[in-house]
């Protein structure tokens, strides 16, 4: 194989620190992205993308030259994103109802008072909706169906990331989709269908 | 095609894995069921409405700040995981680059004249020459160090002269061998195989 990436990361094992920028070039956006939509959150986003670059620099000479370098970091930011949901898991859940709640749950106490993590991009209020359903995601459908969609992986390089067998990504492509669809019918009364 | 079948099959046409004839059974059945219909479509829809989500990209000083949280030198690191990688071998060239380097320390620093042997009542020491005079016999090895010997008698085993010089008179007699010695290394083997033969007996 002999991809653009793999070169770079030959010559940044070398201790080429030009090379590794470019590494950083061609791939921050993508990991960010993947990280603001695992996580919810540019700050927590960020710092995603950073422990991912450190971990590829400090990582280097265990990348198998033979291997795709974005199967690589993929899998690493993946890794990382997944971590910390599971950490930050116990504490609070948006999707927990509230105790005398009717239908309400936490995401309409954040609505007021915090801002949107996407305030900086002005979503339309389907957007918002579809953001929030992909928020409400179980963590194992969350990481695939992001993959899938946003990251356009294929089938494959979703196995090869998340070290799983393609059948099971391809079951929980299904699953997430349905998911999506249930919430987006149930929540908004399949107004979010009719607009299109 | 029940509805149950029918869903599972809409995935695949979703994933575009759905082939030819299979498809055709799929649009067959969602013609004549309005409830697979409308999934169908929610589902499209979603495809669609989730792929349309903005993509933010990373701040502009992002690239800045993860170069700069690198790690100062690569060379140094990927020196000390091959230390990490290879623990017995480093260890092992640290244990005998100590044992070396003392050894030459000891080599350089030590400068005293030293005999060994079994009768030394046998021999003259005059100054840094050891004399083995006429008559007198040593019967055993003689090993002298960092002086000189002169040898008119009998030596009745191996005579070794470890940075030093030796003469031999017309007289004398040595039964065994005669080894010189003077280089730092060579001393530093014949030190090590005399450890090795006392640790034997």
């Amino acid at each position: 194989m002999n991809y653009v990436e793999t070169r770079l990361a030959k010559l940044a094992r070398t201790g080429d620190r030009r090379a590794f920028a470019e590494l950083v070039d061609l791939y921050k956006d993508k990991m960010y992205h993947l990280a603001y939509r695992m996580l919810g959150q540019s700050h927590e986003a960020e710092d995603i993308v950073q422990e991912t670059f450190l971990r590829v620099y400090t990582n280097l000479d265990r990348y198998d030259v033979n291997q795709k370098f974005s199967t690589w970091i993929y899998r690493i930011a993946t890794n990382l994103c997944i971590d910390r949901l599971r950490k930050r898991k116990p504490n609070y859940s948006l999707d927990a109802e509230m105790p005398e709640g009717e239908g309400a749950d936490w995401y309409s106490l954040l609505a007021s008072d915090q801002p949107s993590p996407e305030s900086e991009v002005m979503l339309s209020e389907t957007q918002e909706h579809i953001r929030r359903a992909i928020d409400s995601l179980p963590d194992k459908y969350k990481s695939v169906v992001i993959l899938r969609y946003l990251q356009d992986l294929s089938l494959q390089e979703i196995g090869d990331v998340l070290d799983m067998p393609v059948t099971t990504v391809k079951t929980r492509v299904h699953r997430g989709r349905e998911f999506l669809r249930k919430k987006l019918e149930s929540e908004y009364g399949g107004k979010v269908f009719e607009t299109k | 095609m029940d509805c149950k079948q029918a869903v599972r099959e809409m995935h695949e046409f979703l994933d575009g894995t759905l082939t030819g004839p299979k498809a055709a059974a799929l649009k067959e059945h969602m013609l004549s069921c309005p409830d697979c219909r409308l999934v169908f479509q929610q589902l499209e829809t979603t495809d669609a409405l989730v792929k349309s989500m903005p993509r933010p990209s990373a701040p502009d000083d992002l690239t800045d700040r993860i170069m700069g949280a690198l790690p100062q030198s690569r060379k140094k690191a990927s020196w000390l995981q091959w230390v990490k990688r290879h623990p017995a071998i480093s260890v092992a060239s640290v244990f005998l680059l100590v044992m070396v380097s003392s050894f030459l320390s000891l080599w350089n620093e030590d400068t005293q004249m030293t005999v060994k042997g079994a009768n030394l009542d046998q021999l003259v020491i005059k100054g840094d020459t050891v004399y083995l005079p006429a008559g007198h016999k040593v019967n055993g090895d003689l090993m002298v160090k960092r002086g000189k010997i002169q040898v008119d008698g009998e030596l009745n085993g191996n005579l070794i002269v470890i940075d030093g010089t030796y003469a031999l008179a017309s007289t004398a007699k040595i039964s065994g061998e005669t080894r010189v010695i003077d280089q730092a290394l060579q001393w530093l083997w014949f030190e090590m195989n005399e450890m090795v033969g006392g640790l034997a007996k």
